[in-house]
C-alpha cells in the first residue's frame, strides 16, 4: 500500500503579519512556521493506516522554498517513511490549480492507493487543492472528513456538515481525503522518531522541472479588513466599561 | 576492693568460642542478607559517587552523629536522635569490654576497666540504657498510641520495636541479677555507680544465689541470642537504615541543587531514555528506596499530597522498592502511576527534609521523560499543546515570537540588537514578556535598574524560552534546543552577567545551561537589587505595610536564598508576618515541574491552599518573587475568595514604588 | 454578465444559502438561473429559471454525478460565472466544476466589486482581492456575507432528464445526528459565549453566570468545545448551531469566520476582547477592548447591584 500526504507549512496564526512590497502576500520575515493545523491530522491519519495494516509506504509531500523541509521532518518524526520537497522559492505564488498540477506531475507515476491532504490551508484557505489533485489524478475524492475507516479495500468517512449533522460516504480505494479538524489527535513525535526522521530519505525536485499548469487566478491585493464595523469601541477601567456597557444594553436594547 | 567487675562472671570464659562462632556465624548471614541487596542494586545503571571520597566521609560521618537530618522535625527526631545517641554508648561500651577482654587483657596485660573510669563508665552506660528505654518507650507511644496520621506500621516496625526493647531491658536484667548475686548482699560502693542495674537487683533481692545465677546466665544467654537476632534481621527488616542511611549520606548528591542530568540525545547506543523499567534507574535510585525508612515526612509537605492528589513521595519510593525486590519487571510508571508522576511539582520539599537523604525529584523526572521522549505521552492536551509553542514560537503561551520585546517599546529599552553595550542582560523570560499581569514585573525592574543607573538591555525576540517547564515535564529534547539556542545567542553578544526575574529561568541559566556550556554570572533579581541597596545604589523610601512573603521553591530551597529578598522587604517598610510553612518549609505555589502549563484536574487547588495559608497570617500583601508564584497566587487568592482583603505582589513592583533620590 | 447558481438540498430541506446566492446574483444585477438537486416541493422563490435535478433519483450528495448535471447546464447557459455556497457541498463540487470548465475558483468570496472578489486569508486577518484569469470562473460565497434576495417569485422549471449514471465512485450511505443534549440555542433571546481568551475551563462558570444573570443561555466557539471545556450543544458557529438572539456576548472570541457564520445575525453583537484587532470586531455594535478576567465580573457586579 503507497499512501501520500500533501502537506503544507504556513506561519503561525498568532502571527504579527505585515504585507509584503508587491502587496499581494504576507511578508515572510519575522514569522515562526508550522504544519497546517488540517495537515496535521492527514498526516496522523496516514500513519495510523500504515500501522493499521502493519505496513505501508508513506510519502510525505510538501512544495515551497527550502525551509518547509522542516515540516517534512515533523511528518517524518510522525511516522512517515520518506519526504518529497517540490522546491519553489515563491510557492507562495501559486494557485491551487497550479500546486495540485505540480503535485499530480511527481504523484502520477507513483501508483499511489490512498492521498490524504488537509481540508484545507489556514493562510489561503482555498480548499481547492485536495480536490483538484484527485481529479488530476484520475481518483475519487471525499472531503471534510472527520471519521475514517479503512477496511477491504474501501474506504468509510464521515463528512462534517453544517450544524453538527455528519454524512456517511464510502469509496473504494484508490482514492483522496480531504481532512477536518477534530479527525484524530496527531501524535507528538518520539525521540527516537525524531532522531530517525534526520536521517530518512527526502527527495528534492525542482518545481520548474514538473509541467505546471498556467496561473487562472489574479491577486490585486492583500490588505487588513477596513475596520468597516461601524461599532463603538470601548476602552479603559473594566469597572467604568461595565457600567457602560450597561447602560447601552438598557437604552439601546432593553435587555437589564 | 577494686572498683571492677569480673568479665564473664557466671558464664565462664567458655562461652567465648561459642560466643564468638556465632557471632561470626551472625554476621556472615548479614553479610550474606546485603549481599543479596547488593545484587538487585546492581541492576540499575552506573552513576559515580565515590568523587571526593575524604569530604563524603566527613559528611557523612558528621550527618549521622549529629542526626541533623533526623533532628529538623525536633519532636520524633529529637526523641530518635536522644534513643541513637543512647544506643551508640551502649555499643561503645559493648566495644571497649571487647577491646579489654579480647585483646588488651591477653596481649598486653592492660585492665583499663577498673577504678574512677570504670566508675563513670558504668553510670554512663546505665543512664544511656535508661535513655534508650524511655525514647523507645516514647516512640512506641507515637507509633502506635497516638498513631500520627499517614504512619503507617508493618511488620518490621513491629520487629525493630520489640527486638530493641528486649535488647536493652535484658541488659539490665542480666545486670540486676549480677548485682543481686555478687554486689547486693555485700553492699558494695559500686553498686551506686550503676543505678538503673541497682534498682533492678533489688527487685530480685529475696532470690537465692543459685538461682539468681541460673537466671543471669539465661539471661545472658538470652541477651546474646536476641543481638544475634538483631544482627542477622538487619539486612532483612528496616533495621538496615542503620547503614542504608550512613551510607545514603555518603553517596548523596554533591552537585548545585536540582540539577537534573543532561542526558546524551545524540548517543546512537542508547536505546532508550528517561527511565521505563527498573535497569533504567541508577544503582544509587534502587539503593535509595532501600534506605527509605517511611518516616513520611516528604508526604507531610508534598503539596500534591497535601491537595489530594495521587501523588505520595512516599508511597512513590515504596512503589520502586516492591518493583526492585518483588517485581523487577513490572513498568515503573505503572507501579507508580501516571497521574502520581504527573501531580509533581518539583518543588523539593520532599527532598530536603528527608532524614535518609532519599532523592525523589530526579525520579519522577526520568521517569515522565520515558512517558515523553520515547511514548509521546503528556498528561493532558493543553501540554501538549503547549509544548508545541514553545517549539514554534518560543513560549509556551503561543504568543508570536516576534512580539516577544514589545513590551518594552514604550519604555525605549534596546535590544542587544540596537545596542549590546549594556552592564547586564535582563532575561525576561516568557511570562514577563507576554502576560499581562507580569509584565507589570519587566517594567518595574527596568525602573529600578534605571534609577540605581544600571545599564540593562533585553534580548526581545531573540530570546526563546529557557526550556525549563518542557524539561520538568520531560521533554530533555526541546529543553536542549531552546537552551542551545538562547547560549549561542547570549555568548554572541559576548555577555558575561544577566539577571532574571523568574527563579525558574535563574535556576535554569545558572546550573542546567552549565553542562551546555554557559558561563556567563546569572542572579535573579533579588539577590541583584539586595547587592545595589547595600552597596548604596539603590535608594529606598520606607512606607509600611503588613506583608507576607511567599519563598518560592526555585529561589528557597533550590538555591537558598531566604535573605536578600527580606531584606528588601524590610528596606520597603515591611512588618513582616511569616507564615508557618515558610523559608526552607515553603508550601508550593503549584505550578513548578512544567504544571504551569498543566490544568489542574484533580483533587484540591494547590494555590488555593497557599493563598489560604497567605490569609490566615493576616497581612495584608502576599508578596513573592516568581511569576509562575504571581500568576498562581491571582487565582489562588480569588479562589479562596480572599481577594478583599488580601493583594498579591511582586517584590518588584514593591521596590519600583519606594524608589526615592 | 451570466450568472449559474448551485443551489442545496439536504435532508429533504432547501438550504437557507440558496437565497444567498440569489442575493448575490441581484447585488451583480445579474438575471437568476439556479440548478438544483431538489425537489418540486420546495423551490426557492424567484423569479428566473430553475435547473431541477430530482434530489430522488440523482441523490442529495453525489459530487461526481453533480458535477455532470451542472456541466450539462453549463454547456446549455454558457454563465461566465458558475456560484456556489462555501458550504461542506459546495467546497466539495466547485473544484471538481473548476477543473472541467477550466476555470479559476474563488473561495469563500465575502464581497464583489468591478469583477474582482474580496476573501478572507489567514483566519481573516487579511483580506485578499482576486479576479479569474479564465474566461469562465467559479465561486463559492462565504455563508451569511451576501445578504438573501427578499422571497418573491415562481421560478419556471426545467425539469433535467441526464443520460449520467446516478452513481459515482462516491457512495452516499446516509446521515448521523449529531448528539444532541438538550441545549436548543435558537431559542435563547440572550447568548454569552466563551472563547479560547477564556484561557482556561475553570472560567466558562463566568461566563454561564453572565448569560443566567442577562437572562439567557451560555455558548461557546469551537475551540472551547474541542477543549472538552464546554459540550457541543453549546457550540456556536458553522459546525454548531447558527443563532440569532437579541444579545449576543462573545467572550474572548477573536471572530474566527466559522463562528461569525453562526452569529452574525444576531441582532445586538457585544464583543469583549483584549484585542483591539479582533476580526469579531467586524461584527460587533459594540467592542469592549478588556481582558474579559477583569471585565466579566466588575459586569456582573454593575448588573447585579
Amino acid at each position: 500500500m503507497k499512501i501520500l500526504v500533501c502537506l503544507k507549512q504556513i506561519p503561525d496564526m498568532e502571527s504579527k503579519f505585515r504585507i509584503n512590497e508587491e502587496g499581494i502576500w504576507y511578508d515572510e520575515a519575522n514569522l515562526a512556521w508550522r504544519i497546517n493545523e488540517y495537515d496535521e491530522y492527514a498526516v496522523e491519519q496516514a500513519v495510523q493506516v500504515k500501522e493499521q495494516l502493519g505496513g505501508a509506504e508513506v510519502v510525505a509531500l510538501s512544495l515551497g522554498p527550502a525551509r518547509v523541509k522542516e515540516a517534512i521532518k515533523k511528518a517524518l518524526a510522525m511516522g512517515c517513511d520518506r519526504g518529497v520537497h517540490i522546491n519553489d522559492e515563491e510557492g507562495w505564488r501559486r494557485d491551487p490549480f497550479e500546486i495540485a498540477s505540480l503535485i499530480a506531475g511527481y504523484a502520477k507515476e507513483e501508483g499511489f492507493d490512498l492521498v490524504f491532504t488537509g481540508m484545507q490551508s489556514q493562510d489561503r484557505g482555498s480548499a481547492q487543492v485536495g480536490v483538484l489533485l484527485a481529479g488530476m489524478l484520475g481518483l475519487p475524492a471525499m472531503t471534510t472528513v472527520v471519521d475514517f475507516a479503512l477496511e477491504d479495500g474501501a474506504v468509510r468517512v464521515k463528512r462534517e456538515l453544517e450544524g453538527g449533522m455528519k454524512a456517511c460516504v464510502k469509496c473504494n480505494l484508490p482514492a483522496v481525503v480531504t481532512c477536518q479538524l477534530g479527525l484524530n489527535t496527531p501524535r507528538y513525535p518520539t525521540l527516537p522518531n525524531i532522531m530517525k526522521a534526520k536521517r530518512k530519505e527526502m527527495q528534492t525536485i525542482e518545481a520548474a522541472d514538473l509541467a505546471a499548469a498556467g496561473s487562472r487566478l489574479v491577486t490585486d491585493r492583500l490588505a487588513f479588513p477596513e475596520k468597516k464595523g461601524g461599532g463603538l469601541v470601548l476602552e479603559g477601567e473594566a469597572a467604568d466599561l461595565a457600567g457602560k456597557l450597561a447602560t447601552i444594553l438598557r437604552d439601546k436594547i432593553k435587555v437589564l | 576492693m577494686e572498683a571492677t567487675r569480673e568479665i564473664y562472671w557466671n558464664v565462664g570464659h567458655g562461652v567465648l568460642v561459642p560466643m564468638y562462632l556465632l557471632a561470626l556465624a551472625a554476621l556472615g548471614v548479614m553479610a550474606y542478607g546485603f549481599a543479596r541487596r547488593l545484587k538487585v542494586y546492581r541492576l540499575g545503571r552506573p552513576l559515580v559517587r565515590t568523587d571526593n571520597l575524604s569530604a563524603r566521609i566527613a559528611a557523612a560521618l558528621r550527618s549521622s552523629i549529629m542526626q541533623t537530618r533526623v533532628l529538623r522535625v525536633r519532636a520524633p527526631g529529637g526523641v530518635h536522635s536522644l534513643f541513637f545517641w543512647s544506643f551508640l554508648m551502649l555499643f561503645a561500651g559493648t566495644v571497649l569490654v571487647f577491646v579489654q577482654a579480647d585483646i588488651a587483657a591477653p596481649l598486653f596485660d592492660k585492665r583499663f576497666l577498673s577504678g574512677n573510669f570504670y566508675r563513670y563508665f558504668s553510670l554512663v552506660l546505665d543512664l544511656a540504657g535508661l535513655l534508650a528505654l524511655v525514647m523507645l518507650g516514647a516512640l512506641f507511644v507515637r507509633r502506635y498510641l497516638m498513631r500520627p496520621g499517614g504512619l503507617e506500621s508493618d511488620r518490621d516496625d513491629a520487629i525493630m520495636h520489640g527486638l530493641l526493647f528486649a535488647i536493652v531491658l535484658s541488659g539490665f536484667i542480666i545486670e540486676g541479677l549480677r548485682m543481686a548475686a555478687t554486689e547486693l548482699p555485700a553492699g558494695s560502693a559500686l553498686a551506686n555507680w550503676s543505678p538503673v542495674g541497682l534498682t533492678v537487683a533489688k527487685l530480685f533481692s529475696a532470690a537465692s544465689e543459685p538461682s539468681l545465677r541460673m537466671w543471669h546466665a539465661v539471661a545472658w544467654w538470652g541477651h546474646l541470642t536476641l543481638t544475634l537476632g538483631f544482627i542477622v534481621a538487619i539486612p532483612f527488616t528496616k533495621l538496615r537504615h542503620l547503614f542504608a542511611v550512613p551510607a545514603n549520606y555518603l553517596l548523596a548528591d554533591r552537585g548545585p541543587k536540582g540539577c537534573l542530568s543532561t542526558l546524551d540525545l545524540e548517543d546512537e547506543s542508547v536505546e532508550s531514555f528517561g527511565a521505563a523499567a527498573l535497569g533504567d534507574l541508577s544503582w544509587k535510585d534502587i539503593f535509595d528506596t532501600d534506605a527509605c525508612i517511611e518516616c513520611k515526612r516528604c508526604q507531610d509537605r508534598c503539596p500534591a499530597h497535601r491537595t489530594e492528589k495521587p501523588l505520595s513521595p512516599m508511597r512513590l519510593v515504596d512503589d520502586l522498592h516492591r518493583v526492585a525486590f518483588a517485581d523487577p519487571q513490572q513498568g515503573l510508571a505503572e507501579a507508580a502511576g501516571k497521574d502520581a508522576l504527573w501531580s509533581c511539582t518539583t518543588c523539593r520539599a520532599c527532598q530536603e527534609i528527608c532524614p535518609a537523604s532519599v532523592e525523589h525529584v530526579g525520579k519522577i523526572v526520568e521517569m515522565r521523560r520515558n512517558l515523553v521522549l520515547m511514548e509521546g505521552e503528556f498528561p493532558g492536551e493543553e501540554v501538549t499543546a503547549a509544548i508545541d509553542n514553545v517549539e514554534v514560537n518560543g513560549n509556551p503561551l503561543g504568543m508570536a515570537f516576534a512580539a516577544r520585546g514589545d513590551w518594552a517599546r514604550e519604555l525605549g529599552v534596546k535590544t542587544l540588537d540596537e545596542d549590546p553595550d549594556v552592564d547586564v542582560l535582563y532575561f525576561v523570560g516568557c511570562y514577563a514578556s507576554f502576560d499581562k499581569r507580569n509584565i507589570r514585573v519587566a517594567k518595574s525592574l527596568i525602573e529600578i535598574c534605571r534609577h540605581a543607573g544600571v545599564r540593562i538591555g533585553i534580548l526581545g525576540q531573540e530570546e526563546k524560552c529557557c526550556g525549563e517547564p518542557v524539561r520538568k515535564m520531560g521533554n530533555e529534547y526541546l529543553y536542549q534546543m531552546s537552551a542551545a539556542g538562547n547560549i549561542e545567542t547570549i555568548k554572541a553578544y559576548g555577555i558575561e552577567r544577566v539577571v532574571t526575574s523568574c527563579p525558574h529561568c535563574f535556576n535554569t541559566l545558572n546550573k542546567d545551561y552549565r553542562d551546555l556550556g554557559f558561563d556567563a554570572e546569572v542572579e535573579h533579581y533579588t539577590a541583584f537589587l539586595d547587592r545595589l541597596l547595600r552597596e548604596g545604589r539603590l535608594k529606598l523610601k520606607p512606607e509600611s505595610f503588613s506583608a507576607t512573603y511567599h519563598d518560592s521553591c526555585y529561589l528557597g530551597r533550590y538555591n537558598d536564598l531566604y535573605e536578600a529578598p527580606r531584606n528588601l522587604l524590610g528596606a520597603a517598610g515591611a512588618s513582616l508576618r511569616e507564615m508557618d510553612a515558610s523559608g526552607a518549609e515553603s508550601f508550593c505555589c503549584g505550578a513548578g515541574g512544567g504544571r504551569i502549563l498543566a490544568e489542574e484536574k484533580l483533587g484540591r487547588r494547590i494555590s488555593k491552599e497557599r493563598a489560604r495559608m497567605a490569609g490566615e497570617t493576616g497581612a495584608d500583601t502576599l508578596v513573592s518573587n516568581c511569576p509562575f508564584c504571581l500568576t498562581m497566587f491571582e487565582d489562588g487568592v480569588k479562589g479562596a475568595s480572599l481577594e478583599e482583603g488580601l493583594s498579591t505582589v511582586d517584590l518588584s513592583e514593591i521596590i519600583a514604588s519606594r524608589l526615592t533620590n | 454578465m451570466k450568472i449559474l447558481l448551485v443551489g442545496e438540498y439536504r435532508e429533504g430541506q432547501l438550504q437557507g444559502c440558496t437565497c444567498e446566492l440569489l442575493g448575490f446574483a441581484r447585488q451583480m444585477k445579474a438575471e437568476p438561473v439556479m440548478f438544483l438537486v431538489g425537489d418540486a416541493a420546495d423551490l426557492p422563490a424567484f423569479d428566473g429559471r430553475l435547473y431541477l435535478a430530482e434530489a430522488g433519483r440523482y441523490g442529495e450528495f453525489s459530487p461526481e454525478v453533480h458535477q455532470q448535471l451542472v456541466l450539462e447546464v453549463v454547456e446549455k447557459e454558457s454563465p461566465d460565472l458558475v456560484v456556489l455556497s462555501h458550504s461542506s457541498y459546495g467546497w466539495d463540487l466547485a473544484p471538481r466544476l473548476a477543473a472541467a470548465l477550466e476555470a479559476a475558483q474563488i473561495s469563500e468570496a465575502v464581497a464583489v466589486a468591478d469583477g474582482a472578489f474580496e476573501v478572507p486569508a489567514c483566519n481573516a486577518k487579511l483580506r485578499r482581492t482576486v479576479r479569474p484569469a479564465t474566461a469562465r470562473g467559479v465561486v463559492t460565497l462565504q455563508a451569511g456575507a451576501f445578504d438573501p434576495a427578499p422571497a418573491g417569485g415562481t421560478p419556471e422549471v426545467q425539469t433535467v432528464d441526464s443520460a449520467v449514471e446516478a452513481a459515482g465512485a462516491v457512495e452516499f450511505l446516509g446521515y448521523e445526528a449529531a448528539e444532541q443534549a438538550g441545549v436548543d440555542l435558537g431559542k435563547a433571546e440572550v447568548i454569552v459565549s466563551a472563547g479560547r481568551g477564556i484561557g482556561k475551563p475553570e472560567n466558562i462558570g463566568m461566563i454561564a453566570d453572565l448569560a443566567k444573570a442577562l437572562g439567557g443561555e451560555y455558548g461557546a466557539s469551537r475551540p472551547v468545545v474541542d477543549a472538552g471545556w464546554a459540550d457541543h450543544d453549546r457550540q456556536v458557529g458553522s459546525t454548531g448551531q447558527t443563532v440569532a438572539p437579541r444579545l449576543y456576548m462573545a467572550c474572548g472570541i477573536s471572530g474566527a469566520v466559522q463562528h461569525l457564520m453562526g452569529m452574525k445575525k444576531s441582532d445586538f453583537i457585544v464583543a469583549v476582547n483584549s484585542d483591539r484587532d479582533a476580526p469579531i470586531g467586524e461584527v460587533a455594535d459594540v467592542l469592549v477592548v478588556a481582558d474579559l478576567k477583569e471585565f466579566v465580573p466588575a459586569f456582573m457586579t454593575t448588573i447585579q447591584g
